[in-house]
């Protein structure tokens, strides 16, 4: 389980800070229930995600991980300077997998179907090509909840239907929490669904129901 | 099996060898550049100096006096500089939760010294070539002040990144003052030179004490400046580690965050 308890969170810039993204966001999200976060451009759907991943932290608030949650996929993790496979090492390498480097290293390799480009600069990367090797790379560990920003749904068709084959398999005991725009990747993937408006966040058993409500709302 | 410390040894693993990787291998000839530098500028100020009839320094060989001074002094600022952008450099890696700041900080002063202990040997053995005893006579002294410069650099590097951070224009003063601190510290200039009432003052910036004890663990007949003490460099580095550390406690969200 994740709880993500009175979450506030506000950016600060050179201009000082910023509106209130985040106002107070209550959640309990139990594992092996995957869930879609579904909201309009600029609703914190990322900023909450990085929060649930580690990669950010709340202004205000507590984050609690009961489980072993991945890094948020699709924001930041890999080093544009660096080849698509010095990435995969130094990830592979602080998750703790020196010694079977090369195996893995060939998992994600295989996963990705990067081809040559695997042995390139990741800055020289389609965005498509970024999301297949951020995919890759995390399902090269045993989470319990993977973390996923756009990730699913930016590859293309043959690269889609391969990660949902490849969740499909994990899900008896894994689970993911995703933004997409794609309406039909998050049906795909989610069972349940979180609407986030307002800096508020508003929990759904069912992702259909979330996807009606915030549809309402923009109707 | 995955207890704090492990983990943190193997992120201090993977850092070390991604960055070995770029300062060695990140630009063509990235390893030769390493040590042209340190080597053309000790060639360079030896040959000035001996354009101006001087080939001894209180006692000590000149070419070699100038080599242990700008090689100690490298070592502080290399490491100061690599600690200093340890986060904007590391960033995209912060979005793995097992991995801090002071990791990237720490492991890249490490891999700072391990690369100038290398340079150093090579210089060393180039003035060995030229007929020159490169041995020190005090190794323990030697290692002190290295260490001392060393954790100088770490802490002075760890306290400029959290400020650089909090105020961006601190950058180029910070990055600037490099050069006032490389003519005031003796690597070019003895200090022995100075008069009195001055150079007392500049016995107050510690990287003279640490270059004049490394001088002095070379040459049993130096004459060292009245009045370095080693203790006192090592104070500073002390403190500045100790601020450096602290900062990093308090500020270690706002580091990471956007």
């Amino acid at each position: 389980m994740i709880v993500v308890e009175d979450v506030h969170k506000r950016y600060t810039t050179r201009q000082g800070a910023g509106d209130w993204v985040l106002r107070g966001v209550n959640l309990r999200i139990p594992t092996r229930r995957s869930v879609g976060l579904i909201g309009a451009n600029g609703a914190g759907k990322s900023t909450l995600l990085r929060i649930i991943g580690g990669a950010d932290y709340p202004t205000k608030g507590r984050i609690e991980r009961r489980c072993r949650v991945s890094w948020p996929m699709g924001n930041g993790g890999l080093e544009g300077t660096l080849t698509g496979r010095q990435n995969a090492k130094f990830i592979c390498r602080i998750h703790g997998h020196h010694d079977d480097l090369p195996e893995r290293l060939e998992r994600i390799q295989d996963f990705a179907e990067l081809g040559a480009a695997f042995e390139r600069p990741v800055q020289t990367y389609s965005s498509g090509m970024r999301s297949r090797l951020q995919f890759a790379l995390s399902f090269a560990f045993d989470f319990e909840v993977y973390i996923s920003d756009e990730v699913t749904s930016a590859g293309d068709a043959s690269f889609r239907k391969k990660a949902s084959d490849a969740f499909r398999k994990l899900a008896w005991r894994s689970s993911i929490i995703m933004t997409s725009h794609d309406e039909a990747s998050l049906k795909t993937f989610c069972q349940s669904g979180i609407w986030l408006t307002g800096g508020r966040a508003l929990w759904f058993d069912e992702i259909d129901d979330a996807l009606r409500a915030y549809k309402a709302s923009t109707a | 099996m995955a207890n704090p410390f492990s983990t943190t040894l193997r992120v201090w693993q993977a850092i070390f060898l991604q960055e070995a990787l770029v300062r060695l291998f990140g630009v063509r000839a990235a390893w030769a550049w390493l040590v042209v530098e340190p080597a053309a500028h000790i060639g360079f100020m030896s040959l000035l100096w001996v354009a101006m009839r001087r080939g001894n320094m209180d006692g000590a060989d000149l070419a070699l006096w100038i080599a242990i001074g700008m090689l100690a002094f490298f070592l502080f600022r290399r490491t100061a500089i690599q600690a200093m952008h340890a986060i904007d450099c590391n960033k995209p890696f912060f979005a793995f939760r097992q991995v801090r700041p002071f990791d990237a900080a720490f492991v890249r002063a490490g891999l700072e010294a391990f690369l100038m202990v290398f340079i150093s040997l090579f210089i060393f053995i180039i003035a060995a070539f030229t007929g020159r005893d490169p041995l020190p006579h005090d190794p323990l002294l030697l290692i002190a002040s290295a260490g001392g410069l060393w954790l100088f650099g770490l802490g002075y590097g760890m306290t400029a990144s959290v400020i650089m951070r909090l105020a961006p224009e601190t950058t180029h003063i910070l990055e600037i003052l490099m050069m006032p601190l490389y003519l005031i510290s003796g690597t070019i200039i003895p200090l022995s030179s100075i008069p009195l009432p001055y150079r007392d003052w500049l016995l107050v910036n510690p990287l003279a004490h640490g270059l004049e004890s490394a001088r002095a663990s070379f040459f049993a007949t130096y004459h060292v400046v009245p009045g370095v003490s080693l203790e006192y460099l090592c104070l500073w580095a002390l403190c500045s580690v100790c601020l450096g550390l602290a900062l990093y406690r308090v500020y270690e969200t706002r580091l990471v965050m956007q």
